[in-house]
């Protein structure tokens, strides 16, 4: 219970800090953001009065200040600087959605994959498929993204290559914001079918990574385990090699395994801000991405504010499971 | 209604078909393309809108979708520059030019179904020039500016609307014609609030259907137009970031027409069946600006030299593809008063590396003189490439004796570098808000505009020149403006405080089944006569 705690105390004060981090790393920067929406018309006392009402003439402590009382009496991260009438609450509930989607996709790739590979790996050690497998989860890990991407686009013409919809479809109204379960639930068996098409290309991109590390720290914890005596008294009990390696040994090797897919779950989930840029995908990544190169100020600390409190919340849930694979730690 | 259910039906019968296929490649093409639905055009530029509320936005982007959505009292021609009535049928101005009377057409409604009448376009030009109105739900108006010399607007009778203006404005109707001074329904304006900016209401050929940020904007036909309803259904605006990816759409026909492409992507796409490309001299001007303040650009010499020193003509072909021909002065050579007499300075490096010596040995500087060029990292209408265009002209004083450093910055830093005149040279451009070369010469070399936030960034400071400027903005006799505008080129020819280089062609490439669009030299998107030609499902032009 202490541990429980001590833990959600760290949680905060990370959160905190993060805020505080990104809250003035993004008033730094150089560039006035109200000067990019005035484009070639620029007049100085429309500026000015803006400047004024956004608070910038302010010490930064308080605009801080005044910020945080805000999201804590409204609930609002206010409005887009660049945007008229677009309040960043709501662009974010349909952004961190799709970014959901398709860390989903990833992971429903990846996982399965990459433990398979793992497994496979360690009880073939330095054998031929071994080195395939190690070989291929390096190159995973090398190759940039974004060329992944481009090749999945050029080796499969036909599939779509970009956003989650065709198109041209213009009445489909999502509820939850996860097209797929929204389109099953809608009975809308045309459009789940397409958001799974459209999800296929960016999803093998985006799982290309956590594919390749999953397999490797699952063959490396795999290997650890089976050098255990506990599983030579297995076998000399007489137990089957595939209850050995899956029973025995993968269960043992879980904590670093989970550790890793914990991790890459909260990397993909903060916003794959290469894969949703080559697939125009509207997630996180890509809209907080865009908010800096305008120096949108409220997107971008709103942005930050999500991510940092998903990884953290992440992170936190992850030393809850370990707790419960691990034995070991409850009294640690 | 009946077409799109079919179309559904067919799609989900081949999705089933496709399913069954269950491999990755199985999967056709048809079932991605939306070739099959001929009602519906999508459009696929670089990015999105910021808001639909034509007073609030000077984005290219935003302007696409409100000059379909919205109308203004006078129009542009459909292929020209000239105006047209638009909702108003005809106009008279006193003989001082300061009162103008504007007659409304008839039976002209809101897509809300409310009457578009006097009252609707005082309220309307109300929101746009006045200091405070409760209306205004986003301060920031970018072309208020622009209709200054409007004192007041008032409605005679229902039909009938008349300007006060402050003196007399020889661009005042040009400026009407302009976006921000699109009519509103007051009574959506006051309805929606602050949400009129994502739901816009407006008299134009289509009616607002949704916009889903970054993702669509959908417009959907106005049977009910005034001029005849569009004969597309639908037009869909998409965000393609990527200038490959967005070629890579259209040849999937997934999107019907792409804008912004880089000139090589054009160039190869150009070739393929089923698409076509349209090409138009637009109305901007890509030009070097030499800040007259600082030393040595404050030399005259100096500044000849450099116009000299570049060769505009190799320019278009090297940097522009010959996508862009070069420009004489700030006014671009297909607009009215475009002072066609004049010869532009010779490229000549003989001669610019002699008035170099010149300036060195009376100023007691020295070679090689050293300059900063600062550039803008972005492609701009005007300037594709802006880097390529930067390394030309450095090469090309390079060989008269200046070495020149070159400055990149993002595209906002960049103007708030070079309004605030902290820049030598720079590179710059300008594209018409009104198709009047008041636009043009006033704004770029007008003192007026000398400040921090003015778009006179060479600091450009001749009496004659202001005094012609405001001159013409008053002079209603054409032809006298004509002259006076002609005066203020040659001037500027004379001075150099610029070196105009080029002006560049806009292209789109397009399905070849779409007809009925034609590029307009303002660039203005009008989307209302485009159709498909040949209406077999699935007909799409791409295998």
């Amino acid at each position: 219970m202490g541990y429980l705690v001590r833990r959600t105390g760290q949680a905060i004060v990370t959160l905190v800090v993060a805020v505080v981090l990104v809250f003035v790393a993004v008033r730094l920067l150089p560039g006035n953001p109200l000067l990019t929406r005035f484009g070639q018309h620029v007049d100085p006392a429309q500026l000015e009065k803006l400047r004024v009402e956004q608070g910038w003439d302010r010490p930064i402590h308080r605009q801080l200040f005044e910020f945080v009382w805000q999201v804590a009496t409204t609930g609002s991260l206010g409005e887009s600087l660049m945007r008229s009438n677009a309040s960043v609450a709501k662009e974010l509930s349909e952004r961190v959605p799709a970014t959901i989607e398709l860390a989903l996709a990833a992971l429903t790739i990846a996982i399965p994959v990459g433990l398979t590979a793992g497994v496979l790996a360690s009880v073939r050690r330095g054998g031929w498929l071994d080195r395939v497998l190690m070989s291929g989860s390096l190159l995973g890990v090398s190759v940039p993204v974004f060329f992944i991407g481009i090749c999945l686009r050029g080796l499969f013409p036909s599939m779509p290559a970009g956003f989650r919809l065709p198109l041209d479809v213009v009445d489909f109204e999502p509820w939850t914001g996860l097209y797929a379960l929204d389109a099953v639930l809608q009975g809308r068996w045309e459009i789940a079918y397409q958001t799974l098409r459209h999800l296929c290309l960016p999803a093998v991109a985006l799982s290309t990574i956590p594919t390749s590390l999953i397999a490797r720290v699952t063959r490396s914890s795999m290997l650890e385990v089976l050098k255990a005596d506990f599983l030579r008294t297995a076998r000399a009990k007489g137990a089957s090699r595939f209850s050995i390696v899956v029973r025995h040994a993968f269960r043992n090797a879980a904590v670093p395994i989970t550790d890793m897919i914990g991790l890459q779950t909260g990397l993909l989930l903060s916003g794959a801000v290469l894969t949703e840029t080559v697939f125009d995908w509207p997630g996180l990544g890509k809209y907080v991405v865009d908010a800096l190169l305008t120096n949108d100020y409220v997107v971008v600390q709103a942005g930050g504010i999500v991510v940092a409190t998903m990884f953290v919340t992440l992170n936190l849930a992850l030393d809850l499971i370990y707790l419960l694979l691990d034995p070991r730690l409850r009294h640690g | 209604m009946i077409v799109s259910r079919m179309s559904l039906f067919a799609r989900m019968l081949a999705a089933g078909v496709l399913c069954a296929a269950g491999t990755l490649s199985g999967c056709g093409g048809s079932a991605d393309s939306s070739a099959a639905k001929t009602d519906t055009l999508v459009y696929g530029r670089g990015g999105d809108a910021n808001t639909l509320d034509p007073i609030n936005t000077d984005i290219g982007e935003a302007v696409k979708v409100i000059v379909n959505v919205f109308e203004t009292l006078v129009a542009y021609h459909e292929e020209e520059l000239t105006l047209v009535p638009g909702l108003a049928v005809k106009w008279e101005n006193s003989q001082d030019g300061r009162e103008w009377t504007f007659h409304l057409r008839e039976g002209v409604k809101f897509h809300d179904g409310t009457p578009c009448d006097a009252d609707a376009v005082v309220f309307s030009l109300e929101r746009l020039i006045s200091d405070q109105h409760p209306a205004v739900y986003d301060p920031l108006r970018p072309y208020r500016p622009n209709f200054q010399m409007i004192e007041k607007v008032e409605a005679v009778d229902a039909r009938t609307v008349k300007f006060h203006l402050k003196e007399a404005s020889a661009v005042f109707l040009n400026n009407l014609a302009m976006f921000p001074a699109s009519v509103v329904s007051p009574t959506a304006v006051q309805k929606l609030g602050k949400e009129f900016a994502t739901a816009p209401v407006g008299t134009g050929p289509f009616k607002f259907g949704r916009w889903k940020r970054d993702q669509q904007i959908v417009l959907e036909a106005n049977p009910d137009y005034w001029d005849g309803a569009p004969r597309i259904a639908r037009v869909v605006f998409v965000p393609i970031a990527d200038g490959s990816t967005r070629v890579a759409q259209l040849r999937k026909g997934a999107i019907h027409l792409a804008e912004d492409l880089p000139p090589t992507e054009l160039d190869a796409v150009a070739k393929e069946p089923g698409i076509a490309i349209q090409a138009c001299e637009s109305l901007n001007v890509g030009y070097l600006t030499l800040q007259t303040e600082r030393p040595p650009l404050d030399k005259l010499k100096v500044r000849q030299a450099i116009a000299h020193a570049i060769d505009k003509q190799e320019m278009a072909h090297v940097v522009f593809a010959d996508r862009a021909h070069p420009a004489v002065t700030l006014v671009p050579r297909n607009m009215w008063g475009y002072a066609d007499q004049l010869a532009d300075r010779k490229f000549d490096p003989a001669t610019a590396k002699k008035l170099l010596e010149e300036a060195v040995q009376e100023e007691k500087l020295e070679l090689p003189l050293k300059l900063t060029l600062a550039v803008m990292n972005q492609p701009r209408p005007y300037m594709q490439q802006p880097l390529q265009a930067a390394s030309f002209v450095k090469d090309a004083l390079g060989k008269i004796g200046i070495e020149v450093t070159v400055e990149p910055r993002p595209i906002s830093q960049h103007f708030e570098h070079l309004m605030a005149g902290g820049h030598q040279m720079g590179l710059a451009g300008w594209t018409t808000d009104n198709s009047d070369p008041d636009n043009f010469l006033y704004s770029l070399l007008d003192v007026d505009n000398i400040s921090e936030h003015g778009n006179n960034l060479s600091r450009y400071r001749n009496d004659e020149v202001h005094r012609l400027l405001l001159g013409a903005q008053k002079e209603l006799d054409a032809d006298k403006r004509l002259a006076m505008y002609a005066r203020v080129q040659e001037l500027c020819l004379q001075d150099a405080p610029v070196v105009p280089l080029i002006s560049t062609e806009v292209r789109i490439a397009q399905t070849a089944r779409l007809k009925g669009y034609r590029l307009h030299p303002a660039s203005l998107v009008r989307l209302r006569r485009a159709y498909f030609e040949s209406a077999t499902p699935g007909g799409g032009s791409r295998p």
